[in-house]
């Protein structure tokens, strides 16, 4: 809380630096409706289930995303960012902000290196997916189960300082860009993905918000996680342990990029406050994304760590490793005028959890892969119409808890309308 | 088949010709319409002998001939998130504008150069009254969109022109004396992307060039993006 008044403050007090100033403003944002048909566990993750949908089995018609971002830029390069985003459904109600930051992006200067930076609260750079308008994904309605995992339990208040050096000043064909964060407020991170696993949507943690976790035996009476708290709170911090996040990208404009990071919340694993754990959480990830041919866009991703939380004795009590990768083709249909309207995209993934430790009632295991294609039809400039199949078979011990197949199938077509404004 | 072949080469011979009579009528059109002395034909060609279009040359009077000012407005355009054109030419102390035709704020920027300037250019609106005193060329770009890539090449002589379609560019010029004529594109693999020669002009006149090396890749200003409702810059 004392986070965001000082951000408030920030804002505010950057409203009477505009006076001075000139500034432009800039509106931005989704309202994307869905119509749902799910085959899954009755219970949803986000509802404290098993299912790895954010909706649960059945027909659903729901909000799967309304956002709005505001901008405010100066000349000088600085600006001040809020996202604010809303997600309506039978089971799921939520209203408030993603992101805030101030960011500053420099001119290059003569030899061709440019400096930008970010404060506040933000997305580490990781997702190739979600670049529309409020951390929407630009391709598909769900996001991959990476970007789920991020959406749901990564978020840093932070700084972040990025250096880009442009090609074309220097007589290359790429760009090369290094950025490093320091961050708090992400020490409970991982928690979710242990508990529920790897999971398929487009739903976002909002900051400060609490997520429910589903019921194993270790959470009762006399188990190793009796003091752990019914909801994890992905974004506090525990130890005031500052953590870090480094990426390095190779851009070849035209062409493509490759990028490869690793994050590292340096959480005390050891550590309890008020029932939410420090969870040391790290991994390392890679993208690219490759223009084959006119319209033919290659993505892919993978992200591959490690996650320990322990007893106040310094016990394990989770240590999981866990990897998920995918590949996605998305083509934009162009050979007659009617067709560029269209666009398809086709994702194939690929997840696991490994469970290290030997904690009674609380097997993390998981096992599984994805499919995903989604056509979408532009229909007006801001009105998309989108038909999407998601398909995920897994292997997850920890459903039979709460007496539901270990091996689960589970489906859903959805039908958007998304309007971008 | 040899008279075939024959008869080909002379129906090319002769289009040829009639091409550069054609050209060379044109610049003496050029030189009379403007009532000037005399007519400099400049033509550049490719390694390959190809004609090269879109090729800045331009004429550097050498015995001190006093020129007339070029009084004309240069506009840049930004449109379609690039610049056009993408190469922009001008006089020192010659008006520029910039025009912003998109519907989203540029950041426009010069890249290492004494012309050294920055500004943002809203949508639909004209940054006017550029004035540049020193000589030398500008690589400009988009803080915002970093694939937009164009040059301003400042000059201090009214003598520029860039190469039509079939690699002529044509001088009317009223002072005799020498001038340097130099070629420039900043894609043609020579030093200082330039060639460069001198010549004496009393009469009309013609001077051609040809490119030791292949033009590199002229960039493409084109986002690897083209969904429009991208959240980052």
């Amino acid at each position: 809380m004392k986070h965001v008044i000082g951000i408030l403050i920030t804002a505010v007090s950057l409203f009477y630096v505009n006076a001075l100033y000139s500034a432009e403003y800039a509106l931005h944002g989704i309202v994307d409706i869905r119509a749902s048909r799910v085959d899954s566990a009755n219970q949803s993750y986000l509802d404290g289930g098993q299912g790895k949908f954010a909706l649960a089995d059945g027909q659903h018609l729901a909000v799967a995303q309304a956002g709005a971002q505001l901008a405010v830029e100066w000349d000088n390069g600085l600006s001040a960012h809020g996202v604010i985003n809303g997600f309506y459904s039978a089971d799921d109600n939520a209203l408030g902000f993603t992101e805030a930051y101030l960011k500053y992006r420099g001119l290059p200067n003569s030899a061709g290196y440019r400096v930008q930076s970010r404060l506040g609260i933000f997305y580490p750079e990781i997702s190739l997916e979600n670049n529309a308008y409020a951390w929407a994904s630009k391709d598909t309605l769900n996001s991959s189960m990476i970007n789920s995992w991020i959406g749901e339990e990564i978020r840093v208040l932070g700084s972040e300082f990025k250096v880009t050096r442009l090609g074309r000043m220097n007589n290359d064909a790429f760009d090369l860009s290094l950025s490093a964060s320091a961050f708090v407020n992400n020490d409970p991170a991982g928690a979710l993905l242990a508990w529920h696993g790897w999971t398929s949507s487009s739903r976002q943690t909002l900051w400060t918000e609490k997520q429910p976790l589903p019921w194993f035996p270790a959470r009762g009476a006399g188990g190793a996680l009796e003091g752990q708290a019914a909801q994890s709170d992905p974004f506090l911090e525990i130890d005031h342990k500052v953590g870090y996040h480094l990426r390095a990208e190779w851009l070849l404009p035209g062409k493509g990029e490759v990028s490869f990071g690793y994050y590292n919340n340096r959480a005390t694993p050891y550590k309890v406050v008020n029932g939410q754990y420090g969870w040391q959480t790290q991994f390392y990830h890679l993208a690219a994304k490759w223009r084959l041919m006119k319209g033919l866009t290659l993505t892919a991703q993978y992200l591959n760590g490690n996650t320990l939380m322990q007893s106040e004795l310094k016990q394990d009590i989770v240590n999981n490793d866990y990897a998920s990768g995918f590949v996605s083709l998305s083509y934009q249909w162009q050979a007659k005028r009617w067709q560029k309207k269209h666009s398809t995209t086709l994702r194939l993934e690929d997840f696991s959890v490994t469970d290290n430790d030997n904690t009674l009632g609380d097997n993390n295991n998981e096992d599984g892969h994805a499919v995903t294609l989604n056509h979408s039809y532009r229909l007006a400039k801001q009105w998309f119409f989108s038909a999407e199949v998601n398909y995920i078979d897994s292997h997850r011990p920890a459903r039979d808890y709460t007496h539901q197949s270990i091996d689960l199938v589970e489906k859903k077509l959805q039908l958007a309308v998304r309007y971008f404004y | 088949m040899d008279i075939f072949l024959n008869s080909k080469t002379f129906i090319l011979a002769l289009s040829l010709l009639f091409t550069a009579l054609a050209q060379a009528s044109t610049c003496n059109k050029v030189a009379a319409e403007k009532k000037q002395l005399m007519c400099l034909q400049v033509s550049v060609h490719s390694h390959t002998d190809k004609a090269l279009s879109g090729m800045v040359v331009y004429l550097e009077p050498l015995d001190g001939q006093v020129l007339t000012k070029n009084t004309n407005t240069l506009t840049i355009a930004q449109h379609n998130k690039s610049f056009e054109p993408y190469l922009s030419v001008s006089q020192i102390n010659q008006q520029v504008n910039f025009e912003n035709q998109d519907d989203i704020t540029h950041h426009i920027y010069s890249a290492g150069s004494d012309n050294k300037f920055s500004f943002k250019i809203r949508a639909g609106k004209t940054s006017a009254n550029l004035l540049f005193e020193k000589p030398g060329e500008i690589a400009m770009g988009c803080n915002i969109h970093d694939w937009m890539s164009g040059y301003l090449l400042l000059l201090n002589t009214p003598y520029f022109a860039k190469t039509n379609a079939q690699g002529f560019a044509d001088f009317a010029v009223s002072e005799q004396g020498s001038y340097r004529v130099v070629v420039w594109h900043p894609q043609m693999q020579a030093a200082n992307n330039r060639m460069v020669l001198t010549k004496q002009l009393t009469s009309n006149d013609k001077v051609s060039f040809t490119l030791d090396k292949a033009m590199q890749a002229i960039p493409k200003q084109e986002s690897d993006d083209d969904f429009d409702f991208l959240s980052d810059y």
